[in-house]
């Protein structure tokens, strides 16, 4: 089944006088559950395409469709309403709110707000082996244990997309193998569909499917 | 409630910026809190000085005193009366003989002329609740050794030698015997008899007339002459001094020149020949209570000495009409040879509304009286009273201003800086999905209860400011133009009196800032208003903030 369908997608910036284009008539299809990467090295259009896929930006012209619903005419509030349901961040740096324990982190991702939040917190950190350490400060995680906090609360509003932007760039290889290898159960276990965008090579053999960014485009 | 959590985190984690901004709008509270309080503090011991009246209880005062520039329109029999209140003659020869010590004190209005208590029962109960009356008194204290008088001056009996005149010739003396003759028949012809007054008057003018002039005009000039003597000042050690005395309505107590609350060390008035003294005369001549004050006088020709102990030591709040010392009424009128005279009444009037209305009526009950109620005490306060109190309130208005401004500034700068800081966090949460109204809520709560915070430590310190200053026992001092008896009032009169107090009295105030719940609720509006205003502009900063942030390396 057909998740996410993207066609000549195209992001221009203006820089002075010049003009760079970032995403340049891309395309690409993923299904339900897939688990790929998309590797390119710096300058190749990697971010740009992050912002786009997670709805973070618009494109200059193109289609993004999810759900085959496009989504490139939505407004701020409804992107927003559209990251908050269907896609989970992973970012290479944890980006967890420093003055909220591991808990707190992952509840204040959710989107509908109930009773059972908390039991609802606990399970997913859980589901990543971390509910001993559920009030804890980030600052007193380790980099793998904070980014499996990020995890969890990638995970909480059930998303059909995961956009995990180099989630193991600053992590050392052990803690980053394993952080993958969580990625990648959680993919098949729970069926969500898994995009991991990074630089690093030896990421690309792992994943199901592999696309290499260049100059905007893939291959 | 995840943003209550999340609020408490956010204040209690980052305490540092929580505490420096708390405290930040803290002081410009309780700074707000505490000059508004003491420009009230101040404003209200002006008001006690501009409405003098009020201290003591009254609403109109009546008084006949003068002031110098309508001394033109006087009567006469007034004027006489003001220059005999404002003369001193004293004949030495009669206090003893020459080279023996005397002390005398002579007891004059002034320009504050009196009249007959009796007046007083004009004032029926529809116009005055209640009334005092009180006679103010300038006294002349002169003390030393009685001079030898010398000099003595005789003069005449002159001679003058009267200058010849030539006698009539025969032609001269025949034209005035013509002149008679003339005028005889003259008389004949109108039918009067020549040897009555009236016939007789008519020849003499006629005979006069035809007299030659030699004779018509017999004026001489003595010689001048010059009288020259040596006369040595006559020899004396005679100090005057002067001070004010005022005879107080007793049988008042919640009206009068003085009260008994007023009273600041001693007791009031419990009996005869008991004196009580002016706080700053007390000072000034280092008296106290238990010491006494002796009037020597003279009455019907008698030597008259009364010795006053002192019981009690006031602070006057008439500021326009103090006296340095205060005795009983009756005793001052027996000592002044002023039995039955008044030269001020203060009245209550039976309404405080009609306050103006009554003050009329009054004026229209006494010839010839001056009739002052609040609104006239206020503008006889000295000119640069009045123009530092709104110099100072301008001052307080603009100083204030500064406060604010300034810590508005300082707090909104703290506070965008320090959310500008939160940039990646708040991309995170905006690309996690949260909304623009959330992130708002998010911030400005946060700031309303930083600011919250800061007004109730505003007001905490504020008060605790006005304790302290309250403690600390500030005093400053008030100049009025003292209307009593003249101080400075025709000088060339009171030859004997140049070392009277003639300067303007001086009130002291003691500083008392008060507690208002209105100044502390502003000062903890201006805490509050301070984090909204910073709060908005972090909040609006953060609105604008783009998902896109979260993915930034930092």
């Amino acid at each position: 089944m057909v998740l996410i369908e993207i066609s000549n997608l195209t992001k221009l910036y203006k820089s002075g006088r010049s003009t760079i284009r970032a995403v340049d008539g891309l395309d690409l299809i993923v299904h339900k559950g897939d688990f790929l990467a998309i590797v390119g090295p710096s300058g190749s259009g990697k971010s740009t395409l992050l912002q786009l896929l997670g709805c973070l930006d618009k494109p200059t012209s193109g289609d993004i469709k999810i759900d085959d619903k496009d989504i490139t005419r939505l407004n701020d509030r409804k992107l927003a309403d559209l990251r908050q349901k269907k896609i989970g961040f992973i970012f290479q740096s944890f980006n967890l709110i420093p003055t909220l324990t591991a808990r707190q982190n992952v509840e204040a991702a959710i989107a509908k707000r109930g009773r059972n939040d908390k039991t609802g917190t606990l399970e997913v950190l859980e589901k990543v082996g971390l509910a001993e350490r559920a009030n804890q400060l980030p600052s007193l995680l380790s980099g793998g244990e904070q980014q499996r906090v990020a995890i969890a609360r990638a995970l909480i509003n059930k998303p059909e997309i995961i956009l995990a932007d180099e989630p193991t760039g600053n992590l050392d290889s052990q803690t980053g193998k394993m952080i993958f290898d969580l990625l990648h159960q959680l993919s098949k276990s729970e069926n969500t569909t898994v995009i991991v965008v990074t630089h690093d090579l030896s990421i690309a053999g792992q994943t199901d499917k592999t696309y290499h960014l260049k100059d905007g485009k893939l291959s | 409630m995840f943003y209550l959590a999340y609020l408490k985190a956010e204040l209690l984690r980052r305490w540092g910026k929580t505490a420096i901004i708390t405290f930040g709008l803290a002081i410009a509270s309780a700074i707000i809190i505490t000059i508004i309080s003491t420009s009230q503090g101040l404003s209200a011991s002006q008001e006690q000085v501009l409405n003098p009246l009020e201290n003591v209880g009254t609403d109109i005062m009546v008084t006949r005193s003068v002031e110098t520039e309508k001394m033109g329109d006087l009567d006469e029999t007034t004027r006489t009366e003001l220059m005999s209140e404002n003369r001193i003659s004293t004949d030495l020869s009669k206090l003893g003989k020459a080279g023996e010590s005397f002390s005398l004190d002579t007891f004059l209005a002034g320009t504050m002329l009196t009249f007959a208590s009796e007046e007083t029962k004009k004032l029926t109960s529809d116009l005055a609740k209640e009334y005092a009356t009180g006679l103010i008194l300038n006294v002349t204290h002169q003390e030393g050794k009685i001079p030898e008088i010398t000099a003595e001056f005789q003069t005449g009996p002159e001679t003058f030698q009267v200058p010849d005149v030539a006698p009539l010739t025969d032609a001269e003396r025949a034209a005035v015997d013509a002149a008679r003759q003339k005028a005889m028949a003259d008389l004949q012809a109108k039918g009067i008899d020549p040897n009555s007054d009236e016939g007789r008057k008519a020849v003499r003018d006629a005979e006069t007339a035809a007299m030659p002039e030699r004779f018509k005009n017999r004026q001489f000039t003595a010689p001048s002459r010059t009288f020259r003597q040596t006369l040595d000042a006559p020899e004396t050690d005679i100090k005057t001094e002067s001070y004010t005395i005022a005879g107080v309505d007793t049988t008042k107590k919640a009206i009068g020149l003085i009260l008994p609350s007023q009273i600041t060390e001693g007791s009031y008035f419990s009996g005869n020949n008991q004196v009580i003294i002016n706080l700053s005369y007390a000072q000034k001549k280092g008296l106290k209570v238990g010491s006494s004050i002796t009037l020597n006088t003279t009455l019907d020709s008698e030597k008259v000495t009364k010795k006053l102990t002192i019981v009690g030591i006031v602070d006057p709040k008439l500021y326009t009409n103090t006296a340095d010392i205060y005795v009983p009424l009756s005793d001052l009128q027996t000592i002044a040879d002023k039995a039955g005279r008044i030269n001020i009444i203060l009245i209550k009037a039976p309404d405080a509304s009609s306050v103006e209305e009554t003050s009329s009526k009054v004026a229209g009950l006494f010839a010839g009286v001056n009739v002052t109620d609040s609104n006239d005490t206020a503008s006889q306060v000295t000119g640069s009273l009045v123009s530092a109190a709104s110099l100072m309130n301008r001052f307080i208005g603009l100083v204030s201003i500064i406060v604010i401004l300034a810590s508005f500034i300082i707090i909104s700068l703290i506070t965008v800086f320090s959310v500008n800081k939160r940039t990646q966090e708040i991309g995170t949460l905006k690309a996690i999905g949260w909304k623009n109204p959330s992130i708002i809520r998010q911030i400005f709560l946060e700031n309303l209860v930083i600011g919250i915070f800061g007004a109730i430590l505003g007001v905490g310190l504020g008060l605790a400011a006005i304790v302290l200053l309250n403690q600390y026992d500030i005093t400053f001092t008030a100049n009025v133009a003292s209307s009593n008896t003249g101080q400075d009032f025709m000088p060339f009169m009171r030859r004997f009196a140049e070392s009277g107090n003639d300067t303007p009295t001086a009130a002291n105030l003691k500083l008392d800032i008060p507690f208002d719940y209105l100044i502390l609720l502003l000062g903890a509006a201006v805490a509050i208003l301070g984090s909204v205003v910073a709060g908005a502009l972090a909040a609006f900063k953060a609105s604008r903030m783009k998902p896109q942030e979260a993915l930034r390396q930092l």
